[in-house]
């Protein structure tokens, strides 16, 4: 099962790929800048970036570390990441295709694992997360970085339905308490952790993951007849814009 | 001679283990497949991009999996 969900995600990320890369919701952020900020000056060995995407962790992290190994299930994302690492002239990232259930390094073998809205799509995050342990040094480096779901129950479904009708291999969002008792279980000390509201401008939102029309209409219906409690707390626009809660754990493998 | 194009890069072969048993892995370079005997399973290399899915890898030959036996 874990498996088929992963072939699914790539099939339909493929065709996407390059949007990735350009898109500036991915390409920039304070996130990127918190990852900089934590391995500048660390003197770090070998970072893995779990589930690469567009490779834009890859990117920050190269400069300051020895190497970084860049894994996704989505061939075509790592075709660009090759692509876009020589272009910019970083020749210490390579790539690889693994998922994060099951990871194909020995224990132990990096010293940090970066990680950036990729958990939302794992079939089973938290075998993702105790992989992710298992290939850190004790004491080495983790940064968890996706969007997370309100605790209120009634504003969770309303997150998670946009999100599938948007993108059909959208697995979860978690919930704050659900990632903190995830990583604590997986062997994780989260030493900070920091949140953040996300504006999803909602023409660019859809196009990236070309939703279809039906699901477009769809989201906007739901958006629409939606209680205050959920328009206040998405801040839900006119023209379906909204904001979403993003959370960056900064952890060590204990 | 291997094909630097296509070839996997010596620094993740140096890392890389099967990712159903976590052990090792040996490269063939004609075929490029990175071959788990105790899964008894070829993992394809494309275009320097090993494909590290169980999904993906193709079994062995009960001939390949003697030979890698032997060369154990």
């Amino acid at each position: 099962m874990s498996t088929s969900q992963n072939t699914y995600t790539a099939a339909h990320y493929g065709p996407r790929a390059q949007d990735y890369v350009t898109s500036k919701d991915h390409s920039t952020g304070e996130d990127l800048d918190q990852i900089e900020a934590e391995l500048r000056g660390a003197n770090l060995s070998r970072a893995l970036d779990l589930g690469c995407g567009g490779g834009h962790v890859s990117y920050r992290a190269a400069p300051h570390v020895g190497s970084v190994v860049a894994c996704d299930v989505t061939q075509d994302m790592l075709d660009i990441v090759i692509k876009e690492a020589a272009r910019r002239g970083l020749n210490n990232i390579t790539v690889e295709k693994a998922a994060a259930e099951n990871l194909p390094f020995p224990d132990g073998a990096f010293d940090a694992v970066l990680s950036r809205f990729t958990t939302h799509h794992w079939p089973d995050m938290e075998a993702g997360l105790r992989q992710a342990r298992r290939v850190l040094k004790q004491g080495g480096r983790a940064m968890f970085i996706d969007v997370f779901a309100p605790a209120e129950r009634v504003l969770d479904t309303h997150l998670q339905t946009v999100e599938l009708l948007r993108d059909v291999s959208h697995v979860r969002n978690y919930a704050m308490a659900e990632w903190l008792a995830a990583l604590a279980r997986s062997g994780f000390a989260v030493e900070r952790l920091s949140t953040r509201k996300m504006r999803m401008e909602f023409p660019a939102w859809v196009a990236r993951t070309r939703t279809p029309e039906p699901h477009v209409s769809a989201i906007r219906s739901l958006q629409q007849g939606a209680p205050a409690i959920v328009t206040d707390y998405f801040a839900i626009g006119p023209d379906g814009s909204f904001n979403l809660d993003a959370t960056t754990f900064i952890a060590h493998a204990q | 001679m291997p094909d630097t194009a296509t070839d996997i890069d010596p620094r993740l072969l140096e890392i890389l283990v099967c990712p159903l048993t976590k052990g090792p892995l040996s490269y063939d370079r004609t075929r490029h497949e990175l071959l788990s005997a105790q899964a008894g399973l070829a993992y394809p290399v494309r275009d320097g991009i090993p494909i590290m899915l169980v999904d993906e890898a193709r079994s062995l030959s009960d001939d390949e999996k003697a030979a890698l036996a032997g060369k154990a």
